[in-house]
């Protein structure tokens, strides 16, 4: 019991603990942290050494993003002992280097089990609590308590003992460890596949030695799922799997199921993992620190067969132990179980020199990683250009190599080609007179199309006999979700790629002139701008937010330019790779500008259309520019000008035509519609019969579905430019092979259904299939019966059979057409002037 | 809305059907496992049908020490003869009914003082008519025959004779009244300040710190919450106040809300209290009609609405942020501290939690001044408060005493001192939560300052010492609300299990040194009736505990899981002769075993 206080308060403390009062004695609320709290330092010491952070730090989502809220402001959560733990030492995984430990760095010494870094604190495993001091009443205060550094917040003055310094705290979780692993079925499955169950290593870290205490009973196996084995003995309830499935992937699968001992995580109504509303999205599984959630292995994928070079099998071991540190770095993210339980989605392929890896205007859903050799990167028709003397012309280029080009046009001004350059789906961008670069062992390109199953935005050849891993968008994702991988592939942007990009935009074409004072500026921009990254639909900002956050410059993905209008959104404008947006409201105190815009204050919304890189120059920076470049103030006060004086035109040419209604349908998006023109179609439904003959007595459309003016867009795939229902295919059965259609792989679709719930315009349908395996027919004893399987079936544009969809083709009325969303839009524009 | 929904699901089907939690999700719009972590969590909530009788017998301290588990063994082979699959027998933690042991509950009816033969009779009648509710039960000892569940026709004055009841049973609100009449903000904070009246829920929480503490905290919607979960075995007090004093309750309540400025007061009551919650819900229809709370309460403008929250059951309820939890249709598990609920309570508002007897103790201190309630104490100790005391008692039950009564008068006096003339072999202070002690206490378990001042003596004798929550912390102890206390022939390891086996039945399994150090030591404990050990393993044995006890008190994110290795802890240390009766295999009275006891003067 303290000393010096009275009995009265001395009791209280009893309950509350030190930081519960401020120097009043007044209770502290514990109210959400601030936007000012991210700049606030609070300085603390952990074993001794002291270490100063923010009070609080941006809340991001698993893949490092920020969360914003509905204002579009930064949302700020308090930085725990945790994080101050991890800024001070290296974190746990990292294995230290000499020169690590020569600065002094050593490894945290805060071990965590049921906590990630993507995750919300729950403090449940205990496995993280530290001694906590704290300055009060003048003196040095300890806690009655250990408490968990996951979770506690940072408060000025606190002094932490960890288990490196502190005999209570290494016995405690000494203890903790051991009752774990008393139950715990040691080598767990995990352990035993992978060989990374994250208890039995702490174990080992801690040299528990065998458990004194008796194992409790068994718990049961749950083996009902096709991909993921269930094992409850394994499981030690640290929450992970269920913050993944309703958190991360907001599946609302999984939650916690009893009290106490017998509690257990359970799915739906604790049904069994098979029988429930799981769709096997894996995300579960790879949070999970032992092996009671694990990899079946059972689904061979094919997706890498006919491949030439031939796809070869690559182990998730190989990948975790690989002898070039830059790759072992890049697969830090991804847990080896979930590398496992991805083996089909990495391959390895060689290609000899000369021989093309990926063509421009394809498309694709994978990215690359060097392992060996050298790459060429350039442009097939930006080639022509250079080599025929800018013939050819730009708008062949962006033809192939941006899906819109007629509303984006404008983003790229009237400057010129010279010394221009473009952006690219990889670390670096190409000059436009010399459209090719090159990569090494390490860098990974095809990252965008990959994420958003765009056309290759360039071709890539060998340049020498190169290795390279090939991977699909799960595994991306995951490695995505790594701190280093991102950092690494900002550094790279940061290095190779910036000044490129910088000379790319045309508003930038006065500096380059002086090759002197360019460098000067790509140096000023090097370090200070920001690379952020929004996903679809996220929105960067809104019409009338005050404008504080600067100006932007798009490296990938398509961002949405909206203004509010009478009659809904108006769609201004889509920036693409190498525009730029946001300069108009930092440019107030223009007078030219002043007379037509609100000063500071945005003038339209921009949301990202797909997923986003965004270069982000701010405020500070932004006008600093404009002061010492004055060379460019006056061509970007004349674009903003003209983009405003754009907006008012567009405001005309928009309002015979409902575009707010064609893009909340999502039209915009569409590569192929079925669009029926009713006054041609007399519902004498052959397009669904020839549909239906085609595809083995199983229409793949509905002759229903949204109007469009006089058009009716039936019920079939549209061939999305941005196809969500290829995100989460835990199979990777759904793609595009090598074309516009998508396609679904009888053979490797699993039947979870995923992408039809993804689908937003309910165009992917679940058919049950006869397979090849048989059960007894109960209904006639001695005989067996085909099982049926759910299988996704969608239109594949008729793709096995060649030439034009059936249905177009059996449309006796001329009435059924395949046409894009642009191609719509543009028809009943003109059927409206 | 999730509870009271599962709570109608259940009063229709008499369990949870899976078409109904379907239906209830898509209602509702929750997911399907948020639904069944609610349904799954709380012991109220059946997820199979019910069997045609349901018969359980209270497993915990007093109904332990009186024989249950031979209850269950004598009753499960006679329903496995009878029964034909459609009786349920089982036990059921601490009813509450201790003063009452062993207590039984067949359907939602109470029996008290049944002996083995009494509850075969009970289980007979039962079969006969398939059906429980048939047949009325018990009424509790000092409960008014009027009050069965469902039906109440209670007077409007009763008299207790209690001086926590300035009113002597009349409904009066006088002391909200009063309050309302002028601004007495201050007087109220004054008087429960001088009458340093404390929480009487364990914590022992200065009430007037903690009204003004949600006073103070910003934030414009404010709650009450009166926990009357009470759950722990040995404790049944808030049994009788609710019962018998409920306008005191809600008086507190109300006095409670004025002053902080709340806008709604909840009183929450185990689902088991249904005569209770009967008798509080009337009291609350009447007040209401009264005009003291509901709408525009007492003229002053404001609404000030009290409601009944019936809980699903769980002694983990009983953790204050717990409680919330469950309140705000989650699982019944304790919250991470700071922040505390008097800034961040319900829906995050902030929010008065306290006791039942300490809400029922306001009008009265206020009414008659911090000073008169201050003088009630004896002994250097302050106030007068409710314990419960069963066990091998001459008349186990509740009694108003004055806070500082020595712990040797409330066994000797007011408890009609120890069942037939036996010796004190041990007492448990907090329900199981301190463990047990003797009465003889070796000064080195004491801290430092308590050696010093009692250096002369040998041993505490810990029937001097003062009934005061102080007192006891000064000593290095606990004192809860119901002590239970044990005879010279009882063997207290297995007292011990039993206790250690309630934490671990109701530990919520959030964080793993409670949930699963209170299983392994249940294990230890049984291993060591079942012969496990020999001497040579005794040393280990004391190791296990003592290792759990320290992580499990350090890490455990709330009180259950810090006190969960008391019990084994202490009989460890103190009643090492009844361990080493179990590698001997022959149990030895204390007296033949050098444990030392002592006779309780009447």
């Amino acid at each position: 019991m303290s000393i010096g206080l009275s009995p009265e308060l001395a009791s209280r403390e009893e309950d509350e603990g030190l930081f519960s009062r401020d120097l009043d004695g007044q209770l502290v609320r514990m109210d959400k942290v601030t936007a000012e709290d991210l700049k606030r330092d609070v300085t603390i010491k952990i074993d001794g050494r002291s270490v100063t952070v923010k009070k609080a730090v941006p809340a991001t989502d698993s893949q490092g993003g920020y969360l914003k809220d509905e204002n579009n402001k930064i949302i700020p959560r308090a930085t725990t002992i945790y994080d101050a733990a991890c800024a001070l030492f290296a974190t746990g995984t990292l294995r230290l280097t000499k020169e690590m430990i020569e600065q002094g760095i050593t490894e945290n010494p805060i071990p965590i089990l049921c906590h990630q870094s993507h995750m919300d604190p729950v403090a449940v495993c205990r496995m993280c609590v530290v001694e906590i001091s704290k300055v009060k009443r003048g003196k040095m205060q300890a806690e009655r308590k250990l408490l968990p550094a996951c979770q506690h917040r940072v408060e000025e003055t606190m002094e932490i003992a960890t288990m490196a310094t502190s005999e209570k705290v290494r016995k405690t979780v000494g203890t903790i460890t051991e009752l774990l692993m008393a139950d715990h079925p040691s080598p767990c499955v995990k352990q035993t596949q992978t060989g990374d169950c994250e208890l039995e290593a702490l174990a080992r870290q801690f040299n528990v030695p065998a458990p004194r205490f008796s194992r409790r009973e068994p718990k049961p196996k749950d083996d009902s799922s096709l991909v993921i084995a269930v094992d409850h003995d394994a499981c030690i309830l640290c929450d992970r799997c269920v913050r993944a499935c309703n958190d991360i992937r907001d599946n609302q699968v999984i939650g916690r199921a009893g009290k106490g001992f017998t509690s257990k995580i359970a799915f739906d109504l604790d049904d069994p993992m098979g029988n429930s509303s799981c769709v096997a999205c894996g995300e579960c599984m790879i949070s999970c620190p032992t092996g009671a959630l694990t990899n079946k292995a059972v689904v061979a994928s094919k997706p890498w067969e006919g491949l030439s070079p031939p796809a070869e099998r690559i182990h998730a071991e190989e990948l975790i132990r690989h002898p070039i540190p830059e790759i072992r770095r890049s697969f830090r993210g991804a847990t080896p179980a979930f590398l496992r339980w991805n083996e089909g989605s990495i391959v390895r392929r060689r290609f000899r020199k000369g021989e093309i890896m990926c063509r421009e205007g394809e498309f694709g859903s994978t990215a690359f990683l060097i392992e060996t050799g050298n790459v060429d990167i350039y442009l097939n028709s930006a080639m022509e250009h250079a080599t025929s003397s800018g013939k050819g012309g730009i708008l062949g280029l962006f033809k192939k190599f941006t899906v819109d080009h007629v509303l984006r046009k404008d983003t790229r001004g009237d400057a010129s080609n010279e010394g221009r350059h473009i952006t690219i789906d990889a670390p670096v961008t190409l000059d436009f007179a010399r459209p090719t670069a090159r990569l090494g062992p390490g860098d990974i390109f095809g990252e965008m199309t990959c994420m958003n199953s765009y056309p290759r935005s360039a071709t890539v050849r060998a340049s020498e006999d190169t290795v390279v891993l090939e991977f699909m968008r799960n595994v991306l994702y995951i490695m995505q979700r790594n701190k280093t991988f991102r950092a690494s592939l900002e550094k790279k942007y940061r290095e190779r790629a910036i000044a490129n990009h910088l000379r790319s935009v045309p508003i930038f074409a006065p500096i380059r002139e002086n090759p002197a004072q360019f460098e000067q500026f790509v140096n000023t921009l090097r370090d200070t701008v920001r690379l952020t990254r929004a996903d679809p639909g996220d929105v960067i900002f809104n019409q009338g937010d005050r404008a504080d956050d600067g100006f932007y410059l798009v490296r990938t993905g398509f961002v949405k330019v909206s203004q509010r209008r009478p009659g809904g959104d108006h769609v201004l404008n889509y920036v693409g790779p190498g525009g730029y947006f946001g300069e108009v409201a930092l440019m107030g105190d223009v007078p030219e500008i002043q007379a037509i815009a609100p000063a500071g204050l945005r003038t339209a919304t921009c949301s990202a259309l797909d997923h986003v890189d965004l270069v982000q120059i701010t405020v500070a920076d932004f006008r600093d520019l404009l002061a010492q470049f004055p060379q460019i103030r006056e061509p970007m006060v004349r674009e903003a000008v003209r983009r405003l004086q754009e907006d008012l035109k567009s405001r005309e040419r928009t309002e015979g035509v409902p575009l707010g209604e064609f893009l909340s349908q999502g039209l915009m998006n569409a590569n192929s519609l079925l669009v029926l023109d009713l006054n041609k179609c007399t519902r004498c439904d052959e397009c669904t019969k020839a549909c239906s003959d085609t595809h083995g007595g199983v229409t793949r459309l509905i002759r229903e579905g949204l109007r469009f003016d006089k058009f009716l867009v039936a019920s079939s795939c549209r061939s999305c430019l941005d196809p969500y229902c290829l995100v989460g295919c835990p199979t990777g059965a759904i793609g595009r092979k090598g074309s516009v259609e998508i396609l679904i792989d009888p053979n490797t679709c699993i039947g979870c259904g995923r992408c039809a719930e993804n689908c937003p315009y309910g165009n992917i349908n679940m058919h049950p299939f006869e397979t090849n395996e048989r059960v007894p027919d109960p209904e006639r004893p001695g005989r067996s019966m085909a099982v049926y399987k759910q299988k996704a079936t969608a239109c594949d544009l008729c793709h096995h059979v060649g030439g034009d969809p059936s249905c177009v083709y059996a449309c006796p009325h001329d009435a059924a057409h395949r046409m894009t969303g642009r191609e719509l839009i543009d028809l009943v524009e003109r059927r409206n002037s | 809305m999730i509870q009271q929904e599962l709570h109608a699901i259940q009063k229709v089907h008499g369990y949870l059907p899976v078409d109904e939690l379907k239906k209830l999700s898509t209602r509702l719009n929750v997911p399907l496992h948020r639904i069944h972590e609610v349904a799954s969590c709380f012991p109220h909530y059946r997820l199979t049908p019910p069997p045609a009788v349901e018969f359980k017998v209270c497993r915990d301290m007093a109904c332990h020490l009186k024989g249950a588990p031979e209850y269950v063994r004598s009753l499960k082979a006679m329903a496995s003869e009878l029964g034909g699959g459609q009786v349920e027998i089982g036990g059921v933690s601490c009813l509450g009914q201790c003063d009452g042991a062993v207590a039984v509950m067949v359907g939602h009816r109470f029996y008290r003082n049944k002996s083995i033969a009494e509850c075969r009779s009970l289980l007979r009648d039962a079969l006969a008519n398939r059906t429980a509710a048939t047949s009325p039960g018990d009424t509790h000892a000092q409960a008014p025959a009027t009050h069965s569940p469902g039906r109440s026709t209670r007077p409007t004055s009763r008299a207790t004779g209690w001086r926590i009841d300035p009113y002597e049973g009349r409904e009066e609100y006088s002391a909200a009244r009063r309050f309302v009449a002028g601004d007495n903000v201050a007087a109220l904070l004054e008087a429960l300040k001088i009458g340093e009246l404390r929480g009487m829920g364990g914590a022992g929480v200065p009430a007037h710190q903690k009204w003004s503490d949600v006073r103070q905290a910003r934030g414009e919607r404010k709650f009450i919450v009166v926990n009357g979960d009470e759950s722990e075995p040995g404790t049944f007090k808030d049994r009788e106040l609710l019962l018998k004093t409920p306008h005191l309750v809600l008086e507190g309540v109300i006095l409670a809300g004025l002053l902080t400025g709340a806008e709604r007061g909840y009183v929450y009551i185990r689902h088991e209290y249904e005569p209770q919650i009967v008798a509080m819900k009337e009291a609350i229809d009447r007040a209401e009609r009264m005009g003291v709370c509901g709408e525009n309460a007492l003229g002053t403008g404001r609404d000030f609405p009290i409601e009944v929250y019936v809980s699903p059951g769980g002694y983990i309820c009983g953790e204050q942020s717990a409680l919330i939890e469950a309140m705000e249709d989650r699982r019944a598990e304790p919250r991470n501290k700071p922040p505390l609920l008097e800034t961040n309570g319900l829906y995050d508002k902030p929010t008065l939690v306290s006791n039942v007897e300490t809400f029922a103790w306001a009008p009265a201190i206020y009414y008659k001044g911090g000073e008169w309630y201050r003088d009630l104490g004896v002994n250097g100790g302050k106030g007068a408060r409710f314990l419960s005391i069963s066990g091998d008692v001459a008349k186990p039950g509740v009694y108003e005493v004055p806070i500082g009564l020595p712990l040797g008068e409330l066994i000797g006096k007011h408890a009609g001192g120890m069942l037939n003339g036996r010796r004190l072999k041990a007492v448990a202070t907090s329900g199981p939560s301190a463990g047990f002690l003797p009465p003889m206490l070796p000064l080195e378990d004491l801290p430092r300052a308590a050696r010093e001042r009692l250096k002369d003596q040998p041993y505490l004798n810990l029937l001097d010492v003062p009934l005061d929550l102080q007192a006891f912390r000064d000593l290095g102890l606990m004192l809860g609300a119901g002590l239970v206390v044990y005879g010279e022939d009882t063997d207290m390891v297995d007292q011990a299990v039993n206790a250690t086996e309630f934490f671990r039945n109701e530990s919520c399994g959030k964080c793993v040194p409670c949930r699963v150090g209170c299983q392994k030591l249940v294990v230890i404990g049984q291993d060591l009736q079942n012969g496990r050990y020999d001497a040579t393993g005794l040393a280990p044995v004391e190791d296990m505990v003592g290792d759990l006890r320290s992580a499990m008190e350090q890490a455990s994110i709330c009180g259950l899981g810090m006190v969960g290795a008391n019990p084994l802890g202490t009989v460890v240390r103190h009643f090492r002769d009844d361990m080493t009766a179990y590698v001997r295999s022959t149990f030895r009275p204390a007296t033949q075993a050098g444990i030392r006891t002592v006779e309780v003067p009447r």
